[in-house]
């Protein structure tokens, strides 16, 4: 990476910080007591996911019944809540491994916690297929095992069996990114702990030493899984799309789902990594390094692809017109005036309209306007999901099995637990490790600090030769 | 700097006017073969070409719009290639103002949706005649191609205006242009699909994809950057562009890659979901160029999948010029063949249906295309293709169909047109998918395969965009001098 930065890029860390002070800003939230709002957003999210294991276990009790789900309407709420989680769980592997392939410096403030909500979402989203086959238990038979019961599982051709081994390879992968990234970061944890808390980190770094035979297989291991983990992102939500595409359900089957539905993904992501992160650069004083540049570049991805949704839906809805089909043409005519009306509004308003805002550059930058959207937009991601799924399947090709769906409490309590157990791992998370990369943010320091780069620079610029630095990672 | 300020040799004028007179004699040859009826493989070839170069103009300007917004700094020291590049679409306004005059004065038979009669006898024509008809063909033409050239002007004004101006750290110039770069965004992503699909996916008039589209940006944008890397390794040859390194051939290799990849997964999507739902509406499209122009549909993929993913998913072929402008050259044509796929079929297919019915009077005519139009339903088992059929029936044009299917292929015996079935017409079974409808071009050149005239017109018309281009580049400095990347660019590195 050159060290010649252009005048017009705004600085990415803030405060005129030195390597030591990175390592303070970033390790004290790790090291001092909980604050109160922690304590009580934890207590918050525990009890969300109190509800949620009440509900599980209240369904697997009295069986799938406890849900509203009727013969006509066999996806609901269970199959939205899977996709929407899923598709949130897509942004933090964009942000580490497609924009570290581009080269992209901000992804460094937001990429650690954007893929730790990665690795919850994805938990969450494999929760529902399997509570929705109601008995658990059987989950054994989405597995490819040789058995003797003859031929009968697993339907190889059925894109629902390639979800399990999408997101499966997905998380796993996920997974390994996000930990390879942690483990210099604990040992810097490691080395500035004494006590239970030294063992702790200890193990958890790996026996990291930071000598430079680490550094280089550690920058090797995470090219090459960001090489895997490129098509693998985009593998997972073109899979979900195509448990909706493949069939000839009218609304379901278009061929711009895969594309759509990955953009869809990234929209929705970043929308969760806006209001995750809000959150956390206040609570823990991360303000220099989650800068307003950052979550001005994120609310420009998120018009960006709110955008490119919009445009897919208006294909899909002149496609329907222009195919002739008129059961197509009733898909979509049922969508935008059917019974479920409020939810197609509910998404067009939310996902295309409401993010064009964004476009002035004082709202990008106003951290209450994009706190609000983030959450507007999520809100309306689902409402995209609950949209495909069941607008499309209340109105069958038989008038005399068309139905009505609305949820019971449990299938509410699951969502609204769900919540509670995707923030009770981020908080811990947040807790035990650095939610900032340490070693990464280091690395753009002397070309993207505000001593180095932007108005403070300008005057002495590039009269100082000391400031290249050609392997980033060689500063420790 | 050294070489900054292009020349266009008397020698460089005489080759790519050479190419324009080779383009022009292919195109009055192909205009005088007349075995698929209308001129049809005149006006095929012109469209193809027209419409793969124009597209190469929209992805320029797309690519500098993108590159603008999203504080793109590594590209700066060529980028008025693609200012060369996108101005062309003035060029492209020209070329397809052609096609357009052919719409409007029944001079040809590309669009089956442009032929009065047959939109009479047809419910799906007719549903779509509010979309597919000249008037909107026209606003696609000149009003969105203009407004994207009026952007290309822009951005390129503004380029030129920033070389001059007297350095400001602000620089307002680049300012203005991102507005105008954000501005464009959606406007392409709005338009671009509406151009496409009256320009390419109406030629299948009864076909439909939501896919399409995209699909179609993608092979313009990867024809975008194998142009560029051509370009630069041969401007390098001659001695400009000295800054351009390894490192910026490397960018585009994996640009070239990666959108290779990209325009792949667009076509697998496409393919794959069509084939898995076995709508027989949509599956015609793939069934007759898999069945019946084989040639097109393999090399299609073995140009553009096969071969840049293996040559290029290594390091160093992306750095060494022999390698990349070798992988460039070969996706160059693969896309000018994926554009070829595109033009050619639908209208090859239309053109052969419409002189059949035209050739057997009015009622006996409709009553012959009624057939052809339901037999590709015909060979499905999908429940969909019923329904169609019935609505088919309902209009009266299509009598029981296998006896019409009949009528159908004796009709075409006397074209170049040739069936399986049609050596057992007393047994022909339309219902059975192997009995179906085969045009069978076999091996007719310029339709099954690119053929000396198509090859021809190639040059020709990319004889007109080099001369096009070189005359740009010689208006401005090469590598702009005052660009606020100018610094990134100039130390690139990968």
């Amino acid at each position: 990476m050159s060290a010649r930065v252009s005048p017009l890029r705004e600085p990415l860390i803030l405060g005129n910080k030195n390597y030591h002070q990175i390592t303070e800003d970033i390790c004290a939230p790790t090291e001092r007591a909980p604050s109160r709002q922690w304590i009580i957003g934890f207590m918050i999210a525990v009890a969300g996911l109190g509800l949620y294991l009440f509900s599980v276990i209240w369904t697997v009790w009295n069986g799938i019944g406890s849900w509203n789900l009727n013969r006509t309407i066999g996806w609901g709420w269970d199959i939205t809540n899977f996709v929407w989680w899923v598709g949130i769980g897509h942004a933090g592997t964009l942000i580490s491994a497609i924009l570290l392939l581009l080269r992209q410096k901000w992804r460094t403030g937001v990429n650690r916690a954007a893929e730790a909500m990665t690795i919850f979402a994805v938990i969450c989203a494999g929760q529902f297929p399997i509570i929705h086959m109601g008995r658990v238990w059987m989950a054994i038979f989405i597995f490819p095992y040789p058995n003797t019961r003859g031929p009968l599982w697993p339907n190889f051709n059925s894109p629902l069996f390639w979800d399990v081994f999408a997101i499966s390879t997905y998380f796993t992968v996920s997974l390994l990114f996000w930990y390879t990234g942690l483990v210099p970061d604990f040992a810097t944890v490691r080395d500035r702990a004494t006590g239970w808390r030294r063992k702790l980190y200890d193990n958890l770094a790996f026996g990291w030493t930071g000598s430079a035979k680490h550094w280089q297989r550690w920058e090797a291991l995470s090219l090459v899984l960001a090489g895997i983990s490129t098509p693998l992102v985009l593998s997972v939500h073109t899979i979900v799309s195509f448990d909706f595409a493949t069939s000839v359900i009218p609304g379901w089957h278009t061929t711009i789902f895969p594309p759509y539905f990955v953009a869809g993904a990234i929209f929705s992501g970043f929308a969760m990594v806006q209001t995750l992160m809000l959150v956390v650069r206040k609570l823990f004083k991360l303000e220099d390094y989650i800068t307003l540049q950052h979550v001005e570049s994120m609310n420009k991805v998120i018009v960006l692809t709110g955008t490119i949704v919009g445009v897919a839906y208006l294909t899909e809805l002149f496609i329907a017109w222009y195919s002739g089909y008129i059961y197509e043409q009733f898909a979509f005519y049922n969508r935008a005036m059917g019974i479920y009306w409020w939810s197609y509004f509910g998404m067009m308003l939310c996902n295309v309209l409401s993010p064009q805002i964004f476009w002035v550059k004082k709202y990008r930058r106003d951290l209450w306007v994009t706190f609000f959207m983030s959450i507007f937009i999520n809100i309306g991601m689902w409402f995209e999901r609950f949209v495909i799924i069941a607008t499309t399947l209340a109105r069958d090709y038989l008038p005399s099995s068309w139905s009505y769906y609305s949820p019971s409490w449990v299938e509410i309590g699951l969502f609204v637990g769900s919540l509670g157990l995707f923030f009770t791992c981020f908080l811990i998370f947040a807790r035990i490790a650095p939610v900032v990369a340490i070693a990464e943010i280091k690395s753009i320091l002397k070309t993207m600090g505000d001593q180095y780069t932007g108005v403070n620079a300008l005057n002495k610029k590039h009269d100082d030769h000391d400031l290249h630095t050609e392997d980033a990672h060689g500063h420790h | 700097m050294r070489h900054n300020h292009f020349t266009f040799e008397a020698k460089q004028k005489n080759v790519f006017i050479g190419m324009m007179v080779i383009g022009l004699i292919s195109l009055i040859w192909s205009y005088f073969d007349n075995t698929v009826p209308n001129h049809t493989r005149f006006w095929t070839n012109f469209l193809h070409n027209a419409a793969f170069f124009t597209g190469i103009g929209f992805a320029a300007t797309f690519l500098i719009a993108a590159k603008i917004t999203a504080y793109s700094g590594w590209h700066t020291v060529f980028k008025r290639l693609w200012e060369a590049y996108s101005l062309f679409l003035l060029v492209g306004l020209g070329l397809m103002g052609v096609v357009l005059v052919g719409v409007w004065g029944n001079l040809h038979h590309l669009y089956h949706w442009a032929d009065v009669k047959a939109v009479a006898g047809d419910p799906i024509l007719k549903g779509k005649a509010s979309f597919l008809n000249k008037y909107w063909y026209t606003l696609a033409t000149f009003g969105f191609v203009g407004v994207w050239y009026f952007f290309a002007q822009k951005f390129r004004k503004l380029s030129i205006e920033q070389d001059n101006a007297s350095l400001d750290t602000r620089y307002p110039i680049y300012l203005t242009a991102k507005k105008w770069g954000a501005g464009f965004m959606p406007i392409a992503g709005f338009t671009s699909v509406a151009v496409i699909w009256q320009w390419l996916m109406s030629l299948d008039a009864h076909w439909y994809s939501t896919m399409y589209g995209w699909y179609t940006i993608a092979s313009w944008v990867v024809s975008m950057i194998a142009i560029t890397i051509l370009m630069l390794i041969y401007l390098k040859s001659l001695g400009y562009y000295p800054q351009v390194s390894k490192e910026h051939l490397h960018d585009l290799g994996k640009y070239l890659f990666a959108f290779s990849i990209f325009w792949t997964y667009l076509w697998f999507s496409q393919y794959m979901l069509i084939w898995y739902a076995n709508v027989g509406e949509e599956t015609v499209y793939f069934r007759i160029r898999m069945g019946e122009f084989p040639i097109l549909f393999y090399g299609n993929l073995v140009l553009n999948f096969v071969l840049p993913f293996l040559i290029l998913i290594r390091n160093d072929t992306k750095r060494k010029t022999g390698s990349l402008g070798f992988i460039a050259a070969i996706v160059l044509f693969g896309h000018w063949i994926d554009f070829f796929q595109m033009a050619k079929i639908g209208p090859y297919k239309s053109a052969l249906e419409h002189h059949a019915a035209a050739g057997h009077g009015a009622s006996h005519g409709e009553a012959t295309h009624g057939a052809v139009v339901a037999d590709p339903h015909a060979a499905t088992t999908a429940p969909k293709a019923a329904v169609h059929t019935e609505e088919t029936a309902k209009t009266g044009h299509a009598t029981p169909a296998p006896a019409d299917a009949h009528v159908a292929h004796e009709a075409h015996e006397g074209l170049t047109v040739a069936s399986d079935a049609h050596a057992t017409p007393a047994k022909v079974d339309v219902m059975e998918p192997d009995n179906y409808f085969h045009y069978n071009p076999d091996l007719t050149p310029g339709f099954a395969f690119p053929g000396f005239l198509e090859i021809g017109t190639m040059l020709g018309f990319a004889g007109l965009f080099l001369f096009f281009v070189f005359g740009q580049l010689t208006k401005a400095s090469l590598v702009p001098t005052n660009d606020p990347y100018l610094e990134e660019t100039l130390h690139h590195h990968v």
